[in-house]
């Protein structure tokens, strides 16, 4: 059996168990008069029904796994996206403060380096060309107006 | 029909003024490079610009904006093909095959259609408007909850089955969506589901987000956990003339440009995120009637050719009901209904008659529109096809930077950002666990007025269900839906009973 379809169906089922548990907490009303639980807890149910056919399936088919392992085979470098999304996160948490035109040229710099452009100069020049250019499409064209941060931009 | 052709002879008149003209070409340049940035979608794009037409007369307001509308839409079919990441709700589908075109290298030849689509898909919509608006305007009316209902539990079973592999798993992923659609106000009785005293999840989650999360966001994840050397691997670039299609790609694709046109202009006359479902009703039909619909989903030509037809022609038709009932039934019609408004036009029976020169200014422009878009469009093609030629290792943190900043101005809210990196994380594993996309976003899309139709059915049987039965368009789509989930099983059982028989 495939470790990942497993995963992912108890994943759903879990889910599909919460929608429902937590709809069980609000009114649930009459098939006249639904209540605001009503939809999401049929839809929960649900969930749970076609994940456990799911999971059943999987179990029956045992060895003979039917998805395609291609992108699971091709793993790269784990360590690589960690920090690609971690620096999404980390500019979003700052990005009030920082503004928008620092916050996408400290962003560029960031996930060029991190994709390997190790060349400071090359680094520096496509981030900040990306920095102006969308600073002047958004903030000045379109009239967006966009975090201005501590430098006031 | 004589007095209609008159009509739109006088219209033409009227769309080609050289000032008309004008707004039109503007409306179209700005719409497609709204279109091409993520997060801003039509919706969007036409009301941030409608304040700048304030000074204009409203046939030129409306003209320009309609122009917005059509290149937002073509623009959101270039990133779908190109990125993987849908402009808007209705090129969702396009991002199923459109893009495993472009990773091939036919991206050209991809974008090229979609224009070509929409321009015969946008011929048809206006004869269709001419001709059909207000017999089929009364007939959509007969479209009430329990029909609606059943159309959309058919629209998600045929979603279900013609996307990813299993259909279970595409199933499960629409019923995901429809539990995320939950989230935010009741949209009956407006108590709060889900939100855990969150004020920014009252409203629900923005579209936008999951859509730019999933697809695009979750695609650069994928891309960013190959190992170093794929990196360097661009997709496969096209020669010169190969970036438009062939005469194979014409011959194939026109017979789906015309039932997507079809079919399109019909579903757009139904209340409702028509585009949307009209384009994933093109897909099926085009899967179902193809001799290879184990090519749909590897980038089959005829799976981009027809939704996008659908959906310019389902935009098209959508405009009859604005303008001959007064009452728009998608969130863009109803915009346009708040521009009209502005300049002193309320749209209704009495609109052909009290506004000729408006009414028939604006369908005359809508068709000069298309042809403006394709002679403008088809000349960027190998602009457009060539950003695939920057280096990933650049494209994709420039990726991250236009989604990010895309998604940021749909609400000036940085709570979007977050929720489209929550949603980036989900489609990664979704990729991860081998799990579809575009149910899961247009379940999302339809979920909040199926439960409204689901309930107010329902409401008015007094919580009998025999309503969904008892009423003939309602039990067509429900008949359609069995058949449709039975019909393959019967077939293989069928064929088992042959072999085993000869």
């Amino acid at each position: 059996m495939n470790r990942d379809e497993i995963i992912g169906g108890i994943a759903i089922f879990l889910f599909g168990m919460a929608t429902a548990l937590l709809s069980l907490g609000m009114p649930i009303g009459t098939f006249r008069m639904a209540g605001t639980g009503f939809f999401p807890l049929c839809l929960g149910i649900l969930l749970m029904v076609l994940s456990v056919l799911f999971l059943s399936k999987l179990f029956f088919q045992g060895k003979k796994v039917s998805v395609k392992r291609e992108f699971v085979e091709r793993h790269g470098s784990i360590k690589q996206l960690t920090f690609f999304f971690g620096t999404m996160v980390l500019v979003t948490l700052f990005f009030n403060r920082l503004g928008y035109p620092l916050t996408s040229l400290l962003l560029m710099v960031a996930l060029l380096r991190i994709l390997g452009i190790k060349r400071w100069g090359l680094n520096i020049l496509i981030s900040v060309v990306t920095a102006v250019g969308s600073y002047f499409l958004f903030v000045k064209w379109l009239d967006i107006p966009m975090p201005k941060g501590w430098i006031g931009l | 029909m004589f007095e209609s052709l008159q009509q739109l002879a006088t219209g033409f008149t009227i769309a080609s003024t050289v000032q008309n003209l004008l707004y039109c070409l503007i409306g179209c340049i700005v719409g497609t490079l709204i279109g091409v940035l993520p997060g801003l979608g039509p919706i969007a794009g036409i009301a941030l610009l409608i304040p700048a037409t304030f000074s204009l007369n409203p046939t030129s307001a409306i003209i320009m904006l309609a122009g917005i509308y059509y290149g937002a839409m073509y623009g959101g079919s270039t990133t779908s093909i190109l990125l993987n990441v849908p402009g808007e709700t209705a090129s969702v589908i396009t991002c199923i095959d459109g893009y495993q075109m472009a990773q091939k290298g036919r991206a050209g030849p991809a974008l090229a259609i979609v224009a070509i689509g929409s321009f015969i898909a946008g011929t048809i919509g206006i004869f269709g408007l001419v001709f059909l608006a207000p017999p089929l305007a009364e007939a959509a009316l007969a479209f009430g909850p329990p029909e609606y209902f059943s159309l959309m539990v058919f629209g998600f079973v045929v979603l279900s089955n013609v996307t990813g592999k299993s259909f279970l798993k595409s199933l499960m992923m629409a019923i995901v969506g429809l539990i995320i659609g939950t989230i935010g106000l009741d949209p009956v009785t407006g108590d709060a589901r889900f939100t855990f005293g969150s004020i920014y999840l009252l409203g629900g989650i923005e579209f936008v987000a999951v859509a730019i999360g999933v697809f695009g966001i979750g695609e650069v994840l994928v891309n960013v956990n190959q190992p170093s050397e794929l990196l360097d691997q661009g997709v496969l670039m096209p020669r010169l003339r190969e970036l438009y299609p062939s005469f194979q790609d014409l011959k194939k694709s026109i017979g789906a440009i015309l039932r997507g046109a079809v079919s399109g202009f019909g579903i757009g006359l139904i209340p409702g995120p028509a585009p949307v479902i009209a384009t994933y009703t093109s897909y099926m039909i085009e899967r179902r009637v193809s001799k290879h619909p184990e090519e749909f989903g590897k980038g089959a030509i005829e799976g981009v050719a027809g939704p996008e037809s659908a959906n310019n022609s389902a935009c098209q038709a959508a405009f009859i009901p604005l303008f001959v009932l007064g009452i728009p039934f998608g969130p863009v019609t109803a915009i346009f209904l708040g521009a009209l408004l502005i300049h002193g036009v309320s749209p209704g029976p009495l609109m052909i008659s009290q506004h000729p020169g408006l009414f028939w200014g604006v369908i005359a422009s809508m068709y000069i529109g298309n042809f403006i878009l394709l002679i403008l469009n088809l000349p960027l093609v190998p602009l457009f096809a060539n950003i695939l030629r920057i280096p990933k290792r650049i494209l994709l943190p420039l990726v991250i930077l236009f989604c990010m900043t895309g998604m940021y101005t749909v609400n000036n809210s940085v709570f979007d950002i977050w929720m489209m990196l929550l949603f980036g994380a989900m489609g990664f594993l979704m990729r991860k666990w081998a799990y579809e996309g575009a149910p899961l976003l247009l379940a999302l899309v339809l979920g909040p007025k199926l439960e409204v139709a689901f309930r107010q059915s329902l409401m008015i049987s007094h919580g009998n269900f025999e309503v969904f039965i008892s009423r003939p368009i309602s039990i067509i789509f429900l008949l359609a839906t069995v058949i449709f989930l039975v019909f393959p099983a019967v077939r293989l059982i069928f064929k088992k009973s042959k072999k085993g028989g000869g």
